[in-house]
């Protein structure tokens, strides 16, 4: 045991305590230098959203100022934040021809597309919105807390310096007592600090308010109270075309209604897309489609009903126009719009409540501090955090008698049952639109047919076409070459005798062509329907199809039976599509096929890991797959995101024959 | 030696009989089904078996169901399979055994009796007779594997006849080569290819035909 004097220990450790603190009050300066920081960028953020241009700056800045908090954080309390990580902005794409492409638009120049999808990426990354809420509200709360040692210390110091006009020992004493409160909490208030920027910014789904289902619950709900908010205002707009359409009929019986109805159309259009967007429902277009043009009669006038017209374009107005008159959806829609101002209250009044009792009492009083402090300091007129209360209070003397933070909890309860409503109003909106917008059965049957009698023209189309290149086939190459074999078993017949060897030669030859004959024969009937799917279904087929291409594919099947025919063939050619373009055009270097069949439902996915940003043009070897594929109401469906992977997915509704037999 | 003959086209299987007999076959059975197929290998254990693929009453690989199912109870059964056309699948099936004297040939193949009949014969001494159709495939599927793209243009060539169940002396004779340049350029093929040298015929095919099916297995993704 060595002896040592106390102090020897004691001093060193007073000496890193004191540095400690010392070195916590300049850091909670910082800090609050930090927070006056993020209030000011969130003025000039605000600034710069407004002038889109300049965003991506702000944005930049945003993120810098956030990660600089959450370093702080960490160095200095140890609280750990996790970091957002970069933003991916994907690269616009180029066509071929040198234009680059954006949301169906064409742009000559790289700037403008790039740019739009900077402002789509950060509109999209789910840290923003954390990190904006961060900068509004860190004065208030982190950076207070963080500027108090500083303050404490600094009317310390003014206390002692004889400004406060305390007798000399009072002032003396409560100047360094502050003093040294400032430097005892100064590392608590820096704690404080970074555990409120880890509230603040951290991923949400890390947060307590989010894993205690309170977020969510929340969220759900005040989405629900802003969607019917925003389908009232769309109704509105659906209502004053209805209004029109009221007129139009009144003031001409219906004969500016075609005028009317494609804007009253557009305008229910655009609910119906929203209505989609917001609620559970499908909302599909329910209109009948345009009548066929009206055929030229013999004496060369267009009948349209009991009327003749001499021009063709008057005709096809004239049938136009009895389509919509007879099209029971242009009445649907009429009869749904009038229901817009009596649904206009209901679904008002979560959003009404939401707005008075949060914003209005909750988040008012929460934000009086920074703006009612500097008016106050400045001016002398104190304005009360609870304004809107007492202003209530005026018209209602009966509030008056209630305390004035009492309101607060008022505000939360009311916006509360706001947020309670929401859902139940929203599905209340959503009932009557079901009534009313969607597709009658007559509709649903008139769409179904003229998608039947396309997908059927195209099926005899290409079934024609089919059978024409078979034929032609056949006629230049098998039968030619066994007219051939005949031809040469003739002259060997009559060249036996006189000329052996030259009959030997003709003998070879005849084999040959007959050998060609066989080879073009077999790869005639593989391209109409390959002998090992016949022999083994789909699943086997796809695999012997596997093998034979030049890439490593990986093929899962789950077929309980085998599969109708001709849905057989059509999606076997799709998977062979698919895979030759894996293989010619996707620098793919795997490639997975899984077939599975569910509920009725026949599912062809193809996954490769290629370089992606395959297009589906018209008229290629995929689109053929898609109309045949139609024939069956089946769908082919291809998602190719600029760097991959590429998948092809294609799901036909078809019914299963015996269960499989062969093992496989 | 014993043939049982499986083959439903009536012109066809009358062919095939004339042909065997004419090369000193001698026919157990010739029919024209799967279930008939069955009960003949059972009842006469032939030398050699020649089978096409499809056969009735499903008319869908009934033939080739037939001939792997005597294989399991008739192990090493010499078996000729012929079709119209050739998959790498079925092959794979047939040579999965390991057993050998197993055919795959496409029916064209007949036009050629000598090299048919040398096939049958083949199969019959418990080799192996891949159609070069078959063999091809196998090939240019991996062309994407890279210790196949290690082998010389002649390495190939080699290959290509070794698959198909060639002795040494056949290929030596078709490429214009010295028997024993033939063992040189196969024990480089061997060497790059990672597969134990051997000597007998039948075993070196399959070792060749599982090395080109296993390196078309794509991994298990993660």
């Amino acid at each position: 045991m060595c002896r040592t004097h106390p102090a020897a220990s004691v001093v060193p450790m007073m000496n890193s305590m004191l540095r400690r603190h010392l070195l916590s009050v300049a850091r909670g300066l910082v800090l609050f230098g930090v927070a006056v920081a993020a209030l000011v960028l969130s003025v000039l953020g605000i600034v710069a959203a407004t002038l889109v241009v300049p965003y991506p700056l702000a944005a930049r800045a945003v993120r810098g100022l956030s990660n600089l908090s959450r370093r702080l954080a960490h160095d200095w309390s140890a609280v750990a934040i996790e970091v957002p990580p970069p933003i991916d902005v994907p690269e616009p794409r180029r066509r071929e021809d040198g234009w680059y492409v954006h949301d169906n638009q064409l742009y000559k120049h790289r700037t403008m597309p790039a740019f739009l999808l900077r402002i789509q990426a950060l509109s999209k990354d789910q840290y923003f919105g954390r990190e904006w809420g961060w900068m509004f509200t860190d004065i208030v709360a982190g950076g207070l807390v963080a500027a108090l040692p500083t303050a404490l210390v600094v009317v310390g110091a003014l206390a002692v310096a004889g400004v406060f006009g305390f007798p000399g020992a009072v002032a003396v004493a409560v100047g360094v007592a502050s003093i040294l409160l400032g430097v005892a909490v100064a590392p608590l208030a820096v704690r404080l600090n970074a555990l409120w920027t880890r509230t603040m910014l951290q991923p949400s789904d890390r947060s307590w308010w989010h894993r205690s289902g309170i977020g969510p619950w929340v969220g759900r709900r005040s989405a629900a109270t802003w969607h019917s908010a925003g389908l009232v205002g769309l109704s509105f707009a659906a209502f004053g075309a209805a209004l029109l359409t009221v007129a139009a009929i009144v003031v001409s019986f219906g004969g500016l209604l075609p005028l009317v109805s494609p804007l009253s159309r557009q305008l229910v259009g655009l609910y119906r897309t929203y209505a989609r967007k917001w609620t559970d429902e499908e909302l599909p277009t329910p209109y009948l489609p345009a009548p066929p043009p009206p055929l030229r009669g013999s004496d060369g006038s267009y009948q349209v009903g009991r009327v003749l017209y001499a021009e063709r374009a008057a005709a096809i107005r004239a049938a136009r126009h009895g389509g919509v008159l007879r099209d029971p959806a242009t009445w649907r829609d009429l009869l749904w719009s009038a229901g817009a101002p009596l649904f206009a209250v209901p679904g008002l009044i979560p959003a009404t409540l939401v707005s008075v009792g949060f914003f209005g009492l909750v988040w008012q009083a929460l934000w009086w501090a920074p703006w009612g402090v500097p008016i106050g300091l400045f001016t002398g007129y104190w304005v009360s955090p609870f304004y809107l209360w007492q202003g209530a209070g005026l018209l209602a003397p009966n509030l008056a008698a209630v305390p004035d933070w009492v309101s607060v909890f008022i505000g939360l309860a009311v916006s509360g049952v706001g947020l309670l409503l929401a859902i139940p109003v929203l599905r209340m909106r959503e009932w009557w639109d079901r009534l009313l917008l969607t597709p009658t059965r007559s509709a649903r049957l008139a769409q179904r047919v003229v998608d039947l009698t396309e997908s059927r023209a195209h099926a005899a189309d290409a079934q024609a076409a089919e059978l024409r290149r078979i034929e032609r086939d056949l006629h230049d190459g098998a039968q030619a070459r066994l007219v051939s074999v005949g031809l040469s078993l003739a002259a060997i017949e009559a060249l036996m005798e006189t000329d052996p060897a030259r009959a030997r030669a003709l003998l070879a030859q005849a084999r040959e062509s007959s050998a060609t004959a066989l080879t073009e024969l077999r790869s005639l009937v593989r391209g109409i329907h390959p002998p090992v799917l016949a022999e083994r279904g789909l699943g086997e087929a796809v695999r012997a199809v596997a093998l034979d291409t030049p890439l490593p594919v990986a093929v899962a099947v789950d077929l309980p039976g085998r599969v109708e025919s001709p849905v057989e063939t059509a999606a076997y050619f799709g998977v062979c599509e698919a895979l030759a373009n894996a293989a010619r055009h996707a620098d793919a270097t795997r490639v997975d096929v899984d077939i599975r069949y569910h509920d009725g439902l026949l599912t062809v996915t193809v996954t490769d890991d290629g370089r992606g940003g395959a297009e589906p043009t018209t008229g290629s070897g995929l689109d053929g797959v898609r109309r045949r594929l139609a024939t069956f109401d089946g769908v082919l469906d291809i998602a190719s995101p600029p760097g991959g992977p590429t998948v092809v997915t294609m799901e036909v509704p078809c019914a299963l024959s015996s269960p499989k037999t062969s093992t496989s | 030696m014993r043939v049982v003959l499986a083959e439903d086209l009536h012109i066809l299987r009358d062919g095939l009989v004339i042909l065997l007999e004419a090369h000193g076959f001698s026919i157990a059975a010739a029919v024209d089904n799967g279930p008939d197929l069955r009960r003949a290998l059972a009842e006469h254990r032939p030398d050699v078996a020649v089978v096409d693929v499809r056969l009735p009453p499903t008319f869908t690989d009934e033939g080739l169901q037939a001939a792997l199912r005597a294989r399991q109870d008739i192990p090493g059964l010499p078996v000729l399979v012929l079709s119209q056309h050739v998959e790498q699948l079925y092959a794979r099936e047939l040579l999965a055994d390991g057993a050998g004297a197993i055919g795959y040939l496409l029916k064209d193949r007949v036009l050629n009796a000598e090299q048919f009949i040398d096939a049958v014969r083949r199969v019959a001494a418990g080799g192996t007779a891949m159609d070069p159709e078959v063999i091809a495939k196998l090939l240019t599927a991996g062309t994407r594997n890279a210790p196949l793209a290690r082998l010389t243009p002649r390495e190939r060539e080699v290959l290509e006849l070794m698959a198909q169940g060639r002795s040494n002396a056949f290929i030596g004779q078709r490429l214009f080569l010295s028997e024993s340049a033939v063992g040189k350029h196969t024990a480089s093929i061997f060497a790059k290819l990672d597969l134990p040298p051997s000597d007998d015929d039948n075993r070196r095919v399959l070792a060749v035909l599982a090395y080109l099916n296993d390196s078309r297995e794509p991994p298990p993704r993660r």
